[in-house]
């Protein structure tokens, strides 16, 4: 056996739920079509995408809604949406659901982490203390998600352009508007950096 | 901006993988060379929805053995090529190796197939044949050459650069290589060719170039069609950056003429380059035709909406570039559904399982400029087996938001495919 072939049985015995089978899911023909994106089960590797795997699904539901809707405008999410609500909306949030997040890969500059981590105070209150959010405000998850990602939605809810004019974002957007552009890429590195 | 392929490399452990680990097969091509055990696949064509297809039967039932046949070495990404030819990146960034395909359990032929036997289920390559249950059939496009006279004879004289590769570099290198002040002449072929935007996408990549490098020449574009087949609007406010690009519609190019360097349209215009680039009209890729697999033009095959089996003959799933009847793009995108589209009708059908119904979707991004991009984006549905069209999505305008996007679809699709 070459070393080449051990390593890769031994990846095959450590990958999990080897039994059920990666395209098992009952959503997984609802949600295939998001990989082209997002990445296999959710779990993009790029800077733009969003990782949807492990994702709360009250928030993926809201998320969807709000695209097809227009209210937050997206060209690529607002048709994607639409096709999600009408094979299910309900089985493909449990899809990604079910799929265990890999965090971003892309290293964040430790220097920006650390100025992340002094100016995220102002978000601890509805993010909470480990970027995990609050499933029950549908505040989502910030952990791991690609800086450029979570860079560019501070960009947008600065400038109103996520959900412009949303009431139930009112308090969020104020936030938003009081954090310095030069602190938008340290916020966004710090979360990304959170597990 | 760009994502090298290294830091690709990096960033999803290619490379790394079980390259010569599995497979290594030198196949004698005599006889039943791979006699069949269990329930099998073959796979013809290694690229957008072959490649995919290959992957998604392994991993959505690993107990069928999959053999996929594709004579080239590497898989070449279509989609960014075209930034290749203004020098904003390199083929190499968008050049992968099969390995991580092989780590899937696929057992790869690097051979073309020579010819399908639908009957006894067998595909023929060399003197020697291999057994099926199914075959997915994804060849891609073949060039009707014999439509542009003096096409043919041109040989390497005159580029497509339509299957990304060795063509995409030599044009890249002819239009560096032209002395400023000099004429770029392309062609666009009749609808149905593959990517709609391609050929306008090419030309804001060539017309950016020579505005930036060569400023005193010029490009002009010969459409066989009226006007820009896909994102006109878009493509006409971008161009509006681009006084050197001339676009003529109704030009069909039916003669090139590489020692007087001219091309001449079918109303008769005679037009002088020192770079030409031709992209020649298209049909399904040879295999498909020599198989009867194509309709009554001869030129595309019709498949069931729902399976992709072809109408012609069973068991036999095209996909991709070579189907029509769709009302979807001929795109990688596309290709790559319907190549995870493919595989999970296919698996479920040898388990005997119900068929699923899963409608493909689309977006097609195309930079204008070396920082700018625009997209279309379509989504459909099934309705009693057919696939029809929810809607159609245009960004607005273009935007370097919308290039960082098409940078991170590239990077999770080329992943899905070949990953
Ligand atoms: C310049 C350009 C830009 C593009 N940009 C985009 C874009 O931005 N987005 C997008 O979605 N699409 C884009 N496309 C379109 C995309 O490349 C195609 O739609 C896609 O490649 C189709 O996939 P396919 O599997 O049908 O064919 P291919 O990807 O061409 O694969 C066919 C494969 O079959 C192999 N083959 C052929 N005959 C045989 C045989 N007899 N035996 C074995 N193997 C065989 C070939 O070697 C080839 O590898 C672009 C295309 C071009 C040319
Ligand atoms: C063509 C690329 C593309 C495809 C395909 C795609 N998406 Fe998206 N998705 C995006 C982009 C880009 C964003 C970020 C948009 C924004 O700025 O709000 C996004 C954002 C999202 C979000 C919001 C994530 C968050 O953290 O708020 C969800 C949920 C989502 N997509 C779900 C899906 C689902 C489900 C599918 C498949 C049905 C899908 N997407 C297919 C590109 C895509
Ligand atoms: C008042 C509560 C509140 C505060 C304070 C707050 N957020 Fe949020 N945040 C939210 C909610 C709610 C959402 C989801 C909005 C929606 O549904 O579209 C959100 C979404 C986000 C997103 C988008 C995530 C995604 O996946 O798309 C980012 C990034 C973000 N917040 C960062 C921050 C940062 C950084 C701060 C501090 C500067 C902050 N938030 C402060 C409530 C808050």
């Amino acid at each position: 056996m070459t070393m080449l072939t051990l390593v890769f049985l031994l990846l095959l015995l450590a990958a999990p739920d080897a039994a059920a089978g990666p395209l098992d899911h009952p959503g997984y023909a609802k949600a295939f079509s998001c990989s082209a994106c997002h990445g296999f089960a959710g779990n993009s590797r790029s800077a733009t995408m969003p990782i949807l795997a492990g994702m709360n699904t009250a928030y993926l539901k809201k998320a969807l809604q709000d695209y097809a809707s227009g209210m937050r405008p997206s060209p690529e999410m607002e048709p994607y949406s639409k096709m999600a609500i009408h094979l299910g909306v309900d089985d493909v949030a449990g899809y990604f659901a079910a799929q265990t997040k890999q965090p971003t890969p892309i290293a964040a500059d430790a220097a920006a982490v650390a100025r992340g981590r002094t100016a995220s105070q102002v978000c601890v209150a509805c993010h909470g203390p480990a970027g995990k959010g609050d499933p029950a405000k549908n505040v989502p998850d910030l952990t791991g998600q690609p800086a450029a990602y979570l860079a560019h939605q501070i960009q947008l809810f600065k400038a109103d352009r996520r959900s412009p004019g949303d009431p139930a974002l009112k308090q969020l957007k104020e936030v938003m508007k009081a954090v310095p552009d030069n602190q938008i890429a340290d916020l966004a590195a710090y979360y990304s950096s959170l597990r | 901006m760009n994502v090298t392929r290294r830091q690709f490399l990096r960033t999803t452990g290619f490379g790394v993988a079980a390259v010569g680990a599995l497979g290594g097969c030198a196949p004698a091509l005599k006889g039943d060379f791979a006699p069949k055990t269990g329930k099998r696949v073959v796979v013809i064509g290694g690229g957008w929805g072959g490649a995919t297809a290959a992957k998604y039967v392994r991993l959505g039932d690993p107990s069928i053995e999959v053999i996929l046949l594709e004579p080239n070495k590497e898989f070449i990404s279509c989609p960014f090529s075209n930034l290749v030819l203004s020098g904003i990146r390199t083929l190499d960034s968008m050049t992968f190796n099969y390995g991580r395909l092989r780590g899937h359990g696929v057992r790869i032929i690097h051979e073309a197939a020579g010819s399908i036997e639908p009957a006894a289920k067998r595909v023929r390559l060399g003197e020697g044949w291999l057994q099926y249950d199914k075959l997915i059939v994804s060849p891609g496009v073949e060039f009707q050459y014999e439509q542009v006279q003096g096409l043919r004879e041109a040989g390497d004289r005159v580029l497509h650069a339509w299957k990304a590769g060795p063509q995409t570099v030599a044009l890249a290198n002819q239009l560096q290589s032209m002395q400023d002040g000099g004429v770029v002449v392309m062609s666009v072929p009749p609808v149905a060719y593959r990517c709609p935007p391609g050929p306008y996408e090419r030309a804001s990549q060539i017309a950016w170039y020579l505005k930036t490098k060569k400023p005193r020449s010029k490009l002009i574009v010969l459409d066989a069609n009226p006007n820009v087949v896909s994102k006109t609007a878009l493509f006409r406010k971008a161009w509006e950056a681009y006084p050197n690009l001339e676009f003529r519609g109704s030009n069909k190019v039916v003669k090139v003429d590489p020692g007087a360097r001219t091309v001449t349209t079918e109303l008769g215009d005679t037009v002088k380059y020192d770079v030409v680039n031709v992209i020649p009209p298209q049909r399904a890729g040879t295999i498909a035709v020599d198989a009867d697999l194509v309709g009554a033009d001869k030129r595309w095959c019709e498949v069931n909406h729902v399976t992709y089996e072809s109408v012609k003959h069973k068991d036999i799933h095209v996909i991709g570039d070579s189907t029509i009847g769709l009302p979807v793009p001929k795109s990688g995108n596309v290709a790559n559904a319907m190549g995870k589209i493919s595989a999970a009708v296919v698996v479920a059908m040898l388990n005997g399982r119900p068929v699923p119904q899963m409608p493909p979707g689309n977006t097609c991004y195309s930079w204008v400029s070396d920082k700018e991009a625009i997209a279309v984006v379509n989504v459909y549905r099934i309705d009693n087996g057919k696939v029809v069209q929810i809607e159609q999505k245009l960004t607005p305008a273009q935007s370097p938001a919308v290039a960082a996007n098409s940078l991170g679809w590239a990077q999770s699709i080329w992943n899905d495919v070949i990953g």
